[in-house]
């Protein structure tokens, strides 16, 4: 197996590579020095700024140093906009994000696996016929509604001080990005998460469960066909045992492919949540740097986002071979 | 232990822990909004938005600050008395307050803060021209302070050479008196030289903090202001303390305050120091709506009121506020906003661009088909005042009325094609399409929308190409943008600084976007920048606003006026958008929350 993974990192070195440079060629294509310039630019400003940034070498030059960084893992390069090293934004922007989307991730796939056994189960029937309808209901209105809707019931209407929700409108507490709060007062963290993130990941919920239900839902009818769903009910199984033990089980290939496409998403967070609720996470920052033309960051983000994309796949085909002993890794 | 004892030790640790918590209980806390995602820099030298200026100016101060009462009058506030000059402006004395600290920090001997000296101001003024600070601000006193330009020269090019930029080095310009006096010399009297003393980038820095925190200046600041910084969490909150040391600002007096003022209670801590709360809590809103229900909830003192949820609160018709919302004790004020919102042409563009009859006639013609009082009645529920020429309202310069002798203000769609017609394009026969770059915010797609309406009655074909603002820039500094959506908010209230857009030195990547050049013109705007104001000055500045029209190097002109909603817990507000470091000036009452 180890030798199946390190041939598979070796494989996408140059695909990595390939990744960055053309992040970076693409970006290069508009001139990023004029959207720094003050209100009344003059040449000076222009050659000053282009210096400071390093655009002043060549492009070759740029991407080699740009490599250079980050495969020695150093972060230290500074946002053009933000005036801050790219590991302090990262570094702060990860955790907050990871506070809504890892929850909104566990609780959907939860939920989501959970209904498709159900629906499976009872397949045709007015449970999985009303089960399915709310599912195709979810999937169809706007994210931007459920935020804008929810923001304005549960935080606003029903929540926020003195409210019977524990929503508040938006804002987050910086402190719920450190584990010393969380293992030094659990209750108050969670109460604080509860607070800031518990809506967001709601909404995150409802809107990705009509999708996951849907998929978990087509895998299990898929399953209820087979052979040994059939022999399992003749040895007398029960409907419990057959759902969660074997129908789970076997269909456990197509649930971790659809985790772990999720994963590096974990990471990008949500643009539009994090925007309506000020959650400082990564895909405000994102959007920011891509917004204000703030080359470092994006170069940055995006090859994180391409070494997690990377290392997710390789890690799925692993966890293949876990979770199926048919699958050999070669 | 019996009962009595027990109540009496239960009594005691309550009010133990009441006594502990009081200091608490009785801090006063003011929150506030940012309606983006907040300031990108808290260095006033590399600053240049409203919100850098907004952060900026609670740790920071200038030399001189607007009035509060009156948001067009300069007064003092790091100085003892206005600025002098005995030779009609060319030498300026100025005379440093007693008693104003920096903010105490671990930058200085001990922690505490010293006194601002002379030497502070001419470091502070000398970081504007250190490339090393990006020269975003260079254009403000650039060509006007004797010996600046060429010592700023030297020094950047002993940067290119290695070097360092020397802050000691001599500047002729800056005569010191003492620690306390000085003078500055200008190579040439320029009036606007006072009011650029009052904008935040010329703010007093420390030398020891920026040599201290090298690159983290930006996240230290240290200044005189009202304000100590706590924690900046870019792009969601700012907090700042109130700063014990602060040097005696007082309130304005009650006589300095208009009638309405005084019947919104403006004047009722007349005479007494600032700042009154302990604490100043910002948070960043990117959009509208958690700004709003935060406003709606209480949570934030004012806000400015987004477009579409103006009618939410006031009467759209009669502009006046609601009576359920006036029954929640919240008042409003109307801010006019010197604003200068206008479509740009690129006079360097081979179609739109240029100076013959033909050329101007047609960007007459797609002036005089617009019609910009259904842009505002649509998009900016009427609040907006249109108007002849780039000089917005309240300054000298403006139209009377907002009508100017001359006006290709439209809709007069006949004058239109007659127009078009004698730019050789009769019924806009064998005229291309028109590219209009403009930013996607807001809803600047819809605005697109309805132009292209309005240009199609009279036979215009305008390609509108929605970009991303930085984008947007991107084109008009290049002269790529043929024709271009932006606003000029003047930085001072002076004429002369939007008659600065059609001087030809400023052209892009100078504010001049239009790239106009009109040597008459440019000896006018020379002429203008050593006078102060008079009747003669007024004249002139006509007489460029005329010539400016009557050459449409763009299609306007409209000013918004800004609403705000101020929560009734709130005190002493009194919105200008002027400057941003009136915060000071506010109070709250907890009781009314």
């Amino acid at each position: 197996m180890w030798s199946y993974v390190v041939r598979r990192l070796l494989y996408n070195i140059p695909v990595y590579l390939g990744i960055i440079l053309l992040v970076m060629a693409s970006l290069r294509v508009n001139d990023p020095v004029t959207a720094f310039l003050g209100k009344n630019a003059t040449e000076e400003s222009y050659l000053a700024i282009q210096q400071n940034f390093g655009l002043d070498r060549p492009f070759i030059v740029q991407y080699f140093d740009r490599v250079w960084n980050i495969v020695t893992f150093d972060f230290s390069a500074t946002s053009w906009e933000q005036k801050r090293p790219i590991g302090e934004l990262v570094a702060d922007a990860v955790p907050a994000t990871a506070m809504i989307t890892v929850p909104a991730l566990v609780i959907t796939a939860g939920i989501s696996i959970l209904i498709g056994l159900v629906c499976s189960f009872f397949r045709g029937r007015w449970i999985d016929k009303t089960l399915m309808l709310l599912a195709v209901l979810g999937m169809s209105i706007s994210f931007l509604v459920y935020i804008i809707v929810g923001q304005y019931f549960f935080g606003y209407q029903f929540g926020g001080d003195g409210g019977i929700l524990p929503f508040d409108i938006e804002g987050y507490d910086v402190r719920l990005s450190k584990l010393s709060f969380w293992l030094g007062s659990p209750f108050e963290a969670i109460g604080t998460w509860m607070r800031f993130c518990g809506l967001p990941v709601l909404i995150s919920v409802i809107v990705a469960m009509g999708y996951d239900t849907r998929f978990y839902r087509a895998v299990m009818v898929e399953e209820t066909g087979r052979d040994y769903i059939t022999t399992a009910r003749a040895k007398g199984a029960t409907s419990t045992k057959i759902m969660f033990v074997h129908m789970l089980k076997n269909a456990m290939i197509p649930i971790i492919t659809r985790v772990m496409i999720s994963l590096p998403f974990l990471i990008v967070g949500s643009i539009l949540l994090e925007v309506f609720f000020s959650i400082p996470g990564m895909g405000r920052t994102l959007i920011g740097a891509i917004n204000a033309k703030d080359f470092p960051v994006v170069e940055y983000m995006s090859a994180l986002f391409a070494a997690v994309v990377i290392l997710t796949v390789i890690l799925t085909d692993v966890l293949y071979a876990v979770v199926d002993p048919r699958v050999r890794l070669s | 232990m019996n009962w009595n004892l027990r109540r009496t030790a239960v009594l005691l640790a309550t009010t133990t822990a009441m006594l502990a918590a009081a200091p608490a209980w009785a801090q006063k806390v003011l929150q506030l909004p940012i309606r983006t995602d907040g300031p990108k820099s808290l260095d006033p030298v590399v600053g240049s938005t409203t919100y850098d200026n907004m952060a900026c100016a609670q740790m920071y101060e200038t030399l001189l600050v607007y009035k509060y009462s009156d948001p067009y009058t300069l007064e003092p506030l790091l100085l003892a008395e206005m600025p002098t000059s005995e030779d009609n402006g060319k030498t300026w004395r100025f005379r440093l307050k007693d008693g104003v600290f920096f903010h105490d920090d671990e930058c200085f001997p001990g922690g505490k803060g010293r006194q601002v000296v002379t030497e502070d101001v001419f470091y502070s003024l000398k970081r504007i021209f250190d490339k090393n600070n990006e020269l975003k601000n260079e254009w403000l006193l650039k060509d006007t302070i004797e010996g600046l330009d060429k010592y700023a020269a030297e020094q950047n090019a002993a940067i290119d050479a290695g070097g360092d930029f020397d802050y000691d080095g001599q500047v002729s310009g800056f005569r010191k008196i003492d620690d306390y006096e000085f003078e500055i010399v200008l190579q040439q009297p320029v009036y606007r030289f006072l009011y650029v003393l009052a904008m935040f980038q010329t703010s007093i820095v420390p030398r020891e903090a920026v040599e201290y925190y090298g690159d983290r200046f930006a996240f230290n600041p240290v200044g005189t202001g009202p304000f100590v910084l706590d924690e900046w969490i870019p792009k969601k909150s700012l907090t700042a303390d109130a700063n014990p040391n602060y040097h005696e600002v007082l309130y304005p007096a009650e006589d300095e305050w208009s009638r309405d003022d005084r019947r919104n209670r403006l004047h009722r801590a007349a005479g007494q120091a600032v700042p009154f709360v302990d604490r100043i809590e910002f948070t960043m809103f990117v959009e509208d709506q958690p700004m709003w229900l935060r406003f709606q909830s209480g949570d934030i003192g004012l806000t400015q009121v987004p477009a579409e949820y103006f009618e939410q609160a006031f009467d759209g018709r009669t502009k006046r506020l609601l009576p359920e919302t006036r029954q929640r004790g919240v008042r409003h004020e109307i801010v006019p906003l010197l604003d200068f919102i206008f479509r740009g042409f690129n006079m360097e563009d081979e179609l739109l661009g240029g100076y013959t009859p033909e050329k101007r006639a047609l960007r007459q013609a797609i002036h005089l088909a617009i019609d910009l009082d259904e842009f505002s009645e649509t998009f900016y529920q009427g609040n907006t005042i249109q108007y002849d020429g780039p000089i917005p309202p309240r300054l000298q310069g403006h139209p009377e009325g907002g009508d100017g002798p001359v006006s290709y203000r439209g809709p007069n769609l006949q004058l239109a094609r007659q127009k078009l017609a004698e730019a050789g394009y009769p019924d806009g026969e064998g005229l291309p399409p028109i590219k209009f770059y403009t930013s996607r915010g807001g809803n600047n797609a819809e605005q697109v929308e309805m132009m292209k309406r309005q240009l199609a009655e009279v036979n215009i074909n305008l390609q509108p190409e929605l970009v991303d603002f930085s984008t947007l820039i991107e084109f008009t500094n290049n002269k790529k943008a043929p024709m271009f959506g932006f606003a000029w908010s003047s930085d001072y209230p002076d004429a002369e600084n939007n008659l600065a857009l059609f001087y030809s030195p400023n052209e892009s990547p100078g504010s001049n976007h239009y790239n106009y050049k009109r040597p008459e013109f440019d000896a006018l705007y020379e002429q203008i920048l050593t006078m102060e104001p008079s009747p003669e000055r007024t004249a002139i500045y006509e007489q460029m606003r005329d010539m400016v029209i009557e050459d449409t190097p763009y299609i306007g002109s409209m000013a918004r006026t800004r609403y705000y909603l101020i929560n009734e817990w709130l005190l002493n507000a009194k919105p200008t958008e002027r400057y941003y470091s009136w915060f000071k000036f506010l109070d709250v009452d907890d009781s009314k929350r």
